[in-house]
């Protein structure tokens, strides 16, 4: 594939390294000329210096030939421009702008939503931006994700009604020493246990495996029979009923929005259908150090306590019982104090806690902090766009078992050559399973090798993280 | 005077005027041809006054600063006040014409408090004439004169908004006088379905039309001497009862209603505290007066039926509430304080403003909890203003230093505390009757002069919420009109 990424900061140089990774060809534009010295040195690609929405520097870049543009320079103007003027000259070509202005992105949302008749076959979105990517709205809905489900092991939903519940096998319960071969036959279990995780690491289930007392096991059941899974395992769902949420800026607001309705029936909820599975909480609490932030969110959204104050000030902790709180999110746009912040809580005995870091390099620190996730702001965003450029079939990935893996669902398009195959005969490659086609049929409990792949069916996969090979397979 | 005074009054004037035609039709109905001339004497001094006002006032003017819109609103309701006492003195039923003059006041203000004992002795187009009073003052003459006469031009909503109740004034349509036209037709339509509800359960027309315009009026002025008492007629009651309530609640409501924006209505947050407080007192009174009236249905529709009259100030009576035990008079007593809701024709200090310091009191207590909280007071869902409280907190101190200097006055010309102090919620909160000396069967007509005079006053203030007549005084006791541009 080839690609034009107009601005090289952070995103732009992440997103180059990783297209490059993946074999695709990639044209990077900046007006910096020190920049694009540097960066020339840095990657294997070509780096051209000029103004990102110069029609004529993009050409030279290759435009015409190219599948898609992303544009991450600085400015949102200069991006959403960059875009439509080469929409206008060049509609094949796929769109990407990085939208920081949350009310522009909310906007054209809203309006490529409500018009999508308008805005589909010939007729181009506004803007000709094919998809926007706000970070505010990416990082609420990783966070809304990991809440969704491994920050406190609830139940990860895959559509269609059927969900993955990680769980604990108890000591009284009769999975406890039980082969799956045995248990895939047993007529009182309906259910496909995906994954399991030990103490010495996670492994994808197979007829072998052994299910012992203590393991975290990954089940696959409809979300109605969740609690008949729980039974079985002689375990209790650990539903998180307390989240405590740090900061009440744009990425607390995002996340609020999953997880309690908005009172003017707002813009913000309707990009976070993802956390569904997160409004089960009970108590929500916001706590910000400024008394306009905390007045807009209290204004904002119902059934929320807003306390406005230091996070880390004992009387405020106390007063409020901090600790009390099951999960934690430190969400501020502070990313240092993030990590802090996050650490004290857990010192004062939160269960969990999340924090929102600037990148990926201080995982490491996080973890010896105590932290149990880190998102980071600019990875996620080049994440996400990466997924985007991948191609459209792949709806969802979430990763699970601390990371090992990841569930990925995707559609397989009509043109793909697994359509009309069975199973057994794509030799997927590496470890990998096929865990649902097309959801689940009554009685039916997971796709078999004589399973045939109908043409625009939603499969969903799990897969070791970062293999994309069985995902590709179901790809054009 | 400034040429937008004297046409808005020209304006108002001509309406009023206008609307004599009304009780002269009654009076060539039931050939009480003698008293035609009481109207149209009157009838001819509004149109020639409106003529004159209106080329002694003809200008471009626009309505100016914001205090002129209150001026114009009080000395509109003097003046209409004045004008509407003329008929009534002159039929001869009322010893002086300052007894007239407060009938008047009282049937504008839709307080329905009566010098006269015998009412019945009156002619029916006097009678009329009361009722009216009450229908044309409770939606308010300046937005039936907006609604009718374009004329007043953009300052509309300005003048609508000083002469409605309650603390938050929307627009329920873009331009107000539209608004003004919309809230007056829903106003009509449910009067005549009142009256032919009336009619059905048994009361001529007559009586039917004018105790329909009281009700909606939220007045309680009466054809007869014992109100609704005297007709015996329970299924009347209970229109009565139900007419009531349905005009204490805000109009903009019923317009929501009419286009589907339940969730407007469901959202609501003074409709709940009216209906909590309407139930509360309700069941409260049945069973404290189950034994008094013996039967819990009679109970019950007594209850219902002086609960709804008091807290819409009305003021109609079924059975007099001053014979009931001392614990339910309290409760009656409570709803003096309460009033209806906010944008109806119901008079008081209005549930919204209790609704919000409720609300406040509640964040009050949740600081004190919660130190660190930060919490917000919703109206309606959505959040207040952030001055809404201490803007209602300031009208209730006025609104109280009113009544307080009104039952003052009353205890100086002689009453008792308890019925000075009564009467003054009564008048300042429109209601008409009070406990004491001035309970639902007396009336007013042996009081000294000089009180009357002040109730007036005090009807006027608080038809018009305080400020609007506390501006007017002010302003003229001390720079006079302000000049406006032209």
């Amino acid at each position: 594939m080839n690609t034009i990424v107009v601005g090289a900061g952070f995103t732009g140089v992440q997103l180059a390294r990783a297209l490059i990774a993946d074999g695709h060809r990639v044209t990077l534009i900046d007006r910096d000329s020190d920049r694009v010295r540097d960066i020339g040195n840095l990657l294997d690609c070509e780096v051209v210096r000029a103004q990102g929405n110069n029609l004529d520097a993009l050409e030279k870049a290759g435009v015409e030939s190219a599948d898609a543009l992303v544009a991450v320079t600085d400015s949102d103007e200069v991006n959403m421009i960059t875009c439509a003027l080469v929409d206008a000259a060049y509609p094949h070509v796929k769109k990407i702008a990085r939208v920081r202005n949350y009310s522009y992105y909310a906007v054209t949302e809203d309006a490529a939503r409500k018009y999508a008749e308008k805005f589909s076959g010939d007729r181009r979105p506004p803007f000709g931006i094919d998809w926007m990517v706000n970070p505010d709205v990416e990082v609420a809905k990783s966070i809304s994700r990991s809440m969704a489900h491994g920050a406190v092991g609830g139940v990860l939903e895959v559509g269609m009604g059927v969900g993955i519940v990680s769980i604990v096998v108890g000591e009284g319960s009769c999975l406890n020493e039980m082969p799956l071969r045995n248990l895939a036959t047993a007529h009182w279990w309906r259910h496909l246990v995906v994954y399991v995780e030990r103490a010495e690491g996670a492994e994808l289930a197979g007829g072998e495996t052994v299910l012992h007392a203590g393991d975290r096991i990954g089940v696959l059941a409809k979300l109605s029979e969740i609690s008949v899974v729980a039974k079985l395992c002689d375990a209790k769902i650990g539903a998180t009923s307390r989240l405590l949420l740090v900061g009440a800026g744009d990425v607390g607001s995002h996340v609020l929005a999953g997880v309690r309705e908005k009172i003017d029936g707002s813009l913000m909820g309707r990009f976070l259908d993802v956390a569904r599975a997160a409004k089960s909480f009970l108590t929500v609490s916001v706590v910000d150090d400024s008394i306009d932030r905390c007045r807009a969110l209290a204004e904002n959204f119902r059934d929320v306590n807003v306390f406005c104050g230091e996070v880390t000030d004992v009387n405020l902790v106390r007063e409020e019982n901090l600790g009390q709180y099951d999960l934690a999110l430190s969400v501020s746009d502070n990313y240092e104090r993030n990590l802090i912040t996050a650490a004290y809580l857990k010192t004062c005995g939160v269960t969990r806690a999340v924090a929102l870091t600037a990148n990926a390099d201080v995982a490491g620190v996080a973890a010896k902090m105590g932290i149990d996730v880190v998102v980071p702001m600019r990875d996620t965003v080049v994440d996400s766009i990466i997924s985007h450029l991948r191609g459209q079939n792949v709806k969802s990935v979430h990763t699970v078992c601390g990371g090992a893996f990841e569930i990925v669902e995707c559609v397989v398009p009509r043109s793909c050559k697994a359509v009309g195959r069975k199973l057994r005969d794509l030799k997927l490659p590496g470890k990998a399973l096929v865990l649902m086609v097309d959801g689940l049929n009554e009685g039916e409990r997971a796709p078999n090798g004589d399973t045939v792949i109908p043409a625009g069916a939603t499969v969903v996969l799990i897969v070791p993280s970062g293999d994309r090979r069985v995902v590709r397979m179901f790809a054009d | 005077m400034p040429a937008v005074l004297i046409r808005s009054i020209a304006t108002v004037l001509f309406g009023v005027g206008t609307s004599f035609l009304l009780p002269i039709f009654v009076a060539w109905w039931y050939g009480e041809l003698r008293h035609i001339q009481d109207f149209a004497l009157p009838l001819l001094a509004c149109w020639i006054l409106a003529v004159l006002f209106w080329f002694r006032g003809r200008g471009k003017g626009g309505l100016g600063g914001v205090q002129n819109a209150f001026v114009i609103v009080g000395c509109a309701w003097v003046a209409i006040s004045v004008f509407g006492a003329f008929p009534l003195y002159n039929c001869g039923g009322f010893p002086s014409f300052a007894d007239a003059l407060f009938e008047s006041v009282s049937g504008f203000t839709t307080t329905g408090a009566s010098v006269l004992g015998d009412v019945e002795s009156l002619p029916r187009c006097i009678n009329f004439w009361r009722c009216q009073t009450h229908w044309l003052g409770g939606m308010g003459v300046i937005a039936l004169a907006v609604a009718l006469i374009p004329l007043l031009g953009v300052g509309g909503y300005r003048l609508i908004q000083a002469e409605t109740s309650g603390p938050e004034k929307g627009k329920l349509t873009a331009r107000i006088s539209n608004t003004a036209k919309i809230l007056w037709m829903i106003y009509f339509v449910l009067t005549v379905s009142q009256a032919a509800l009336l009619h059905w359960s048994g009361m001529d027309w007559f009586d039917a039309v004018c105790h329909a315009m009281s009700t909606l009026g939220t007045g309680g002025f009466s054809t007869r001497n014992a109100s609704l008492s005297s007709f015996a007629n329970p299924t009347a009651e209970w229109i009565c009862t139900v007419f009531m309530l349905a005009a204490s609640v805000n109009f903009g409501l019923y317009y929501q209603f009419i286009i589907g924006r339940w969730s407007e209505i469901r959202d609501n947050t003074e409709l709940r505290g009216f209906v909590f407080v309407v139930a509360a007192v309700v069941l409260g009174v049945t069973a404290l007066e189950w034994t008094h009236f013996g039967t819990l249905a009679t109970a019950f529709r007594h209850s219902a039926f002086q609960v709804a009259s008091i807290i819409s100030t009305t003021g109609f009576m079924s059975n007099d509430y001053t014979m009931w035990r001392p614990s339910s008079q309290l409760l009656i007593l409570l709803l003096f304080f309460v009033g209806g809701c906010s944008g109806s024709t119901a008079g008081g200090i209005k549930v919204i403003r209790w609704s919000v310091l409720a609300k406040e009191l509640r964040n009050q207590i949740m600081h004190l909890l919660h130190p660190h909280g930060v919490f917000t007071l919703r109206i309606n869902g959505v959040p207040g203003k952030g001055d809404v409280v201490s803007v209602i907190a300031s009208f209730i101190f006025v609104y109280f230093a009113l009544v307080f200097a009104t039952a003052f006055i009353g205890t100086l010309c002689g009453q008792d505390v308890f019925t000075a102090f009564t009467a003054s919620l009564s008048m300042v909160g429109n209601i008409g009757p009070a406990f004491g000396k001035l309970g639902p069967s007396e009336n007013l007509g042996a009081l000294p002069m000089a009180l009357k005079l002040w109730y007036c006053f005090a009807m006027l203030a608080g038809r018009l919420e305080v400020y609007t007549l506390l501006i007017m005084v002010g302003r003229s006791l001390n720079r006079g009109f302000s000049k406006v541009t032209d």
